[in-house]
């Protein structure tokens, strides 16, 4: 049976792990994605603090970060800003379906590898770009990272305590979200070239891919015309609700009651609960109620607490730490974490696209390709290159298989 | 919207024109993933039972006591009360290209089995697995995946993300896998309908995958830091300033020096132990005091504004109320008007933008039942 998406070619220019994962998801369903990437400007996702020590350590293929969205990709290296590099590029776009990029702003006019070019190759492509702020407006080439996107999104106003700064939830948080959306948009699009074989352009900004998830908080604002408060893990209608310590460190275990069945069922667990009343009583008293429920959850693991919890009908799970998902039931029993063999690093684990139509998950032909490891594939195969002319490139450094540090770093 | 030189408007709007998704149970993942059909131009029923969708009486609500939630996830649908005991009598599962659900919501009568068309199941934890039938929540989501963990002050507790972040999440990765089922079956790689399986917790795993790599690999995260101080990055965080919040990241030796440069700080810059983010985070107690006393000078805005001219990755942390009034997103209408029960109201647009064909821009609501009479009696 063919993949999904088989037949189907990518020119990948991301680098990082938005624009990464957003292809990840193409290559996953079977769709032939090449990346690109050039021995000097190579993915800064593979290190932002290359050293000529960590080339000779072989740096560049050992980042777990990398690896893990890159996988099931072919890699070829091409120098963009050398002319013979830039044709053979233009030449892979005039083969592909789309060609998905997330350079800074400017990069890609410079070398006359924008939408309005591309198509003179390829009037079918589609282009997807994907900056931080969009590729249109007075913010279009300011540089942000996945945490300057959350920051920009406002979404921090709404998480926390009310005293303590606005909050972020994840060191890079916009970047696998802008991942998402970036599959997204492209087979939004690739579904309209199929259906008409019009290609086109098309714009994601990854702000504006946060804004769905500070929804509740931009229509509060619009529709109240008042700022919504900040409750930490307090809910301003449901007691008990929050998250209580449990045996062992910080370990913890999150508990959600929502419903008066699912208060007559704490209760059971928790007889000490008994005196605090209806729904308002408990709100009222949401610090004695929760001190006591900490004093239960305390004599539990987390795990535990969740089972014994959810046994009763509750909303209740432990909190996971990296560690912990290695040994998650739930994640073993579905074969979340697919294990593959990569050079220079040996077995590695994987997670797997987090949708099926299987009982397995949908199976990691590959693990993510070394630096030019398909350059003969594709200059050979595809573009149909002779062997000297694949010799002269690597000649002139147009293309090869080791990183070298760049005159100047812009990741 | 700027032209793209060379771009060919396609005079006919909406991708998905001709697509036709029905969701039957209307959880916000369901929702969102339907959406996001319909932003672009597919034909999407809300199939409700007689009291409509649980979202209808998501906060916040307008005045009249309708929901905005709802209203956001659900503009340009149609709206159809059930009436048949067996959810596949529906008149309108038979045009569906598409069915997605919530499998908690289904009951046995309305199941969808002998279904001989696309489904698309959005759950908490996944059709299979020893959690499948456990109660799950957004929360519980960000507690198994090990987002929460990381959230907050080393003492704890770590902190909930508010509002439906992870259904949101779930949703747009539902969207994606069935899309790229759709487009298999358009391209002739699948003729037979498929069943598709969506996990919320898996594709919330999208943040934290790497953390169990890393554990695996021996490099665990260390415990939570505090709140907005993640490993391996510093500074990062989001710091007061005169007037205001600036969002703060420094990655590279480069942008380190620049910044130092902008706060005036530059006896730190050449540092050779500060050129490093992981040994910066591991001075933090050293630096931080003089970065804020030194934030606390400026105008956030002007320190971003000035600190971008510099190539270094600022950002304003705008309020929500502020949010309207950027003018990135004001000029790229990343809000739209959403209409409904008599009021216009401001809700996040589409996030990508098909320059040829693109996505509706806010939009009405249908009310429960609105279209009954079209599709109770026969498609037109």
């Amino acid at each position: 049976m063919n993949k999904p998406l088989e037949g189907l070619r990518i020119v990948d220019l991301t680098m990082g792990w938005a624009g990464p994962l957003a292809t990840r998801s193409l290559a996953d369903m079977g769709a032939q994605v090449i990346k690109v990437e050039s021995c000097e400007r190579f993915d800064w996702w593979r290190s932002w603090e290359a050293t000529e020590a960590w080339i000779a350590d072989d740096g560049a293929e050992k980042s777990p970060q990398y690896l893990s969205v890159n996988r099931n990709k072919l890699n070829v290296t091409l120098d963009l800003e050398h002319p013979r590099g830039r044709e053979l590029l233009l030449q892979l776009v005039a083969r592909a379906d789309a060609l998905v990029e997330n350079y800074s702003g400017g990069v890609l006019p410079k070398l006359k590898l924008d939408y309005a070019h591309l198509i003179e190759t390829n009037p079918q492509i589609v282009m997807v770009s994907m900056p931080a702020f969009g590729s249109t407006g007075p913010w279009s080439e300011f540089r942000a990272y996945g945490s300057t996107v959350e920051h920009s999104s406002g979404l921090p106003h709404l998480v926390g305590q009310p005293d303590q700064p606005p909050t972020m939830q994840h060191v890079a948080f916009g970047d696998a979200i802008g991942g998402l959306n970036g599959t997204a948009a492209i087979l939004t699009a690739l579904w309209h070239k199929q259906r008409t074989g019009q290609g086109q352009f098309v714009d994601l900004s990854q702000v504006e891919c946060l804004l769905p998830l500070a929804a509740q908080g931009v229509l509060h604002q619009s529709v109240h015309g008042e700022t919504p408060r900040r409750y930490g893990n307090d809910h301003p209608e449901h007691a008990p609700y929050g998250v209580y310590p449990c045996q062992g460190d910080d370990a913890w275990v999150v508990i959600q009651v929502t419903t008066a069945r699912q208060w007559e069922a704490m209760q059971t667990l928790i007889p000490e609960l008994a005196g605090f009343g209806d729904l308002a009583s408990r709100l009222q008293q949401r610090e004695n109620l929760n001190a006591t429920i900490a004093q239960w959850t305390a004599q539990h693991s987390s795990e535990a607490a969740m089972h014994l919890l959810q046994s009763k009908d509750i909303t209740a799970a432990k909190l996971n730490n990296g560690e912990d998902l290695l040994h998650e039931p739930q994640l073993k029993d579905r074969q979340y974490l697919q294990w593959l063999e990569r050079d220079y690093v040996g077995l590695q684990p994987n997670a797997s696209a987090p949708f099926r139509t299987e009982a397995a998950p949908i199976p990691i032909e590959s693990p993510a390709p070394t630096l030019g490891q398909h350059n003969h594939f594709v200059l050979e195969d595809i573009l149909q290159l002779s062997e000297s002319e694949i010799a002269e490139l690597a000649e002139l450094g147009i293309i090869g298989t080791k990183p070298r540090l760049p005159k100047t770093q812009s990741p | 919207m700027a032209e793209v030189p060379g771009q060919e408007v396609n005079a006919e709007q909406g991708v998905f024109q001709g697509l036709t998704i029905v969701d039957v149970s209307g959880s916000v993942a369901t929702s969102y993933a339907a959406k996001l059909f319909a932003d672009y131009g597919a034909l999407v029923i809300n199939l409700e039972p007689a009291h409509g969708f649980a979202t209808r009486k998501l906060s916040p609500l307008l005045a009249n006591g309708d929901s905005a939630m709802h209203a956001y996830l659900n503009t340009n649908k149609h709206s159809v009360v059930a009436t048949q005991s067996c959810l596949m009598d529906e008149p309108t599962m038979g045009q569906a290209d598409l069915v997605i659900y919530d499998p908690e919501s289904l009951s046995p009568a309305g199941g969808l089995s002998g279904a001989e068309t696309n489904t698309c199941a959005i759950s908490w934890y996944g059709l299979s697995g020893p959690y499948n039938g456990m109660r799950g929540s957004d929360a519980t989501i960000q507690a198994l995946s090990g987002l929460m963990r990381g959230i907050g002050q080393p003492e704890g507790p770590p902190m909930i993300p508010p509002g439906f972040q992870a259904q949101i999440i779930g949703g747009l990765s539902a969207f994606n896998g069935a899309l790229g089922h759709l487009l298999a079956q358009r391209m002739g790689n699948r003729c037979a309908p498929f069943q598709l399986d969506a996990s919320i917790l898996e594709a919330n795993m999208c943040f934290t995958d790497l953390a169990a790599i890393n554990a695996y690999l021996g490099n665990p995260l260390p415990p939570r830091m505090g709140i907005n101080r993640f490993p391996p990055t510093y500074p990062l965080g989001i710091w007061p300033c005169k007037d205001g919040w600036l969002g703060v990241t420094n990655l590279t030796p480069g942008q380190w020096k620049a910044f130092c440069k902008l706060l005036e700080l530059e006896h730190f810059a050449d540092i050779e132990l500060f050129q490093s983010s992981i040994s910066r985070l591991e001075s933090a107690d050293i630096l931080e005091p003089e970065i804020l006393a030194a934030l606390s000078n400026h105008s956030a805005e002007d320190l971003f504004y000035r600190g971008q001219a510099m190539r270094i990755p600022l950002a304003r942390v705008p309020t929500m109320e502020e949010l309207f009034e950027v003018d990135q997103y004001r000029s790229r209408q990343a809000f739209s008007q959403v209409q409904a029960a008599g009021e216009s109201f401001a809700a996040p647009s589409t996030p990508f933008r098909l320059f040829a064909t693109p996505p509706h821009f806010g939009g009405p609501v249908a009310e429960l039942g609105a279209h009954n009479r079209i599709w109770n009696s026969g498609h037109e």
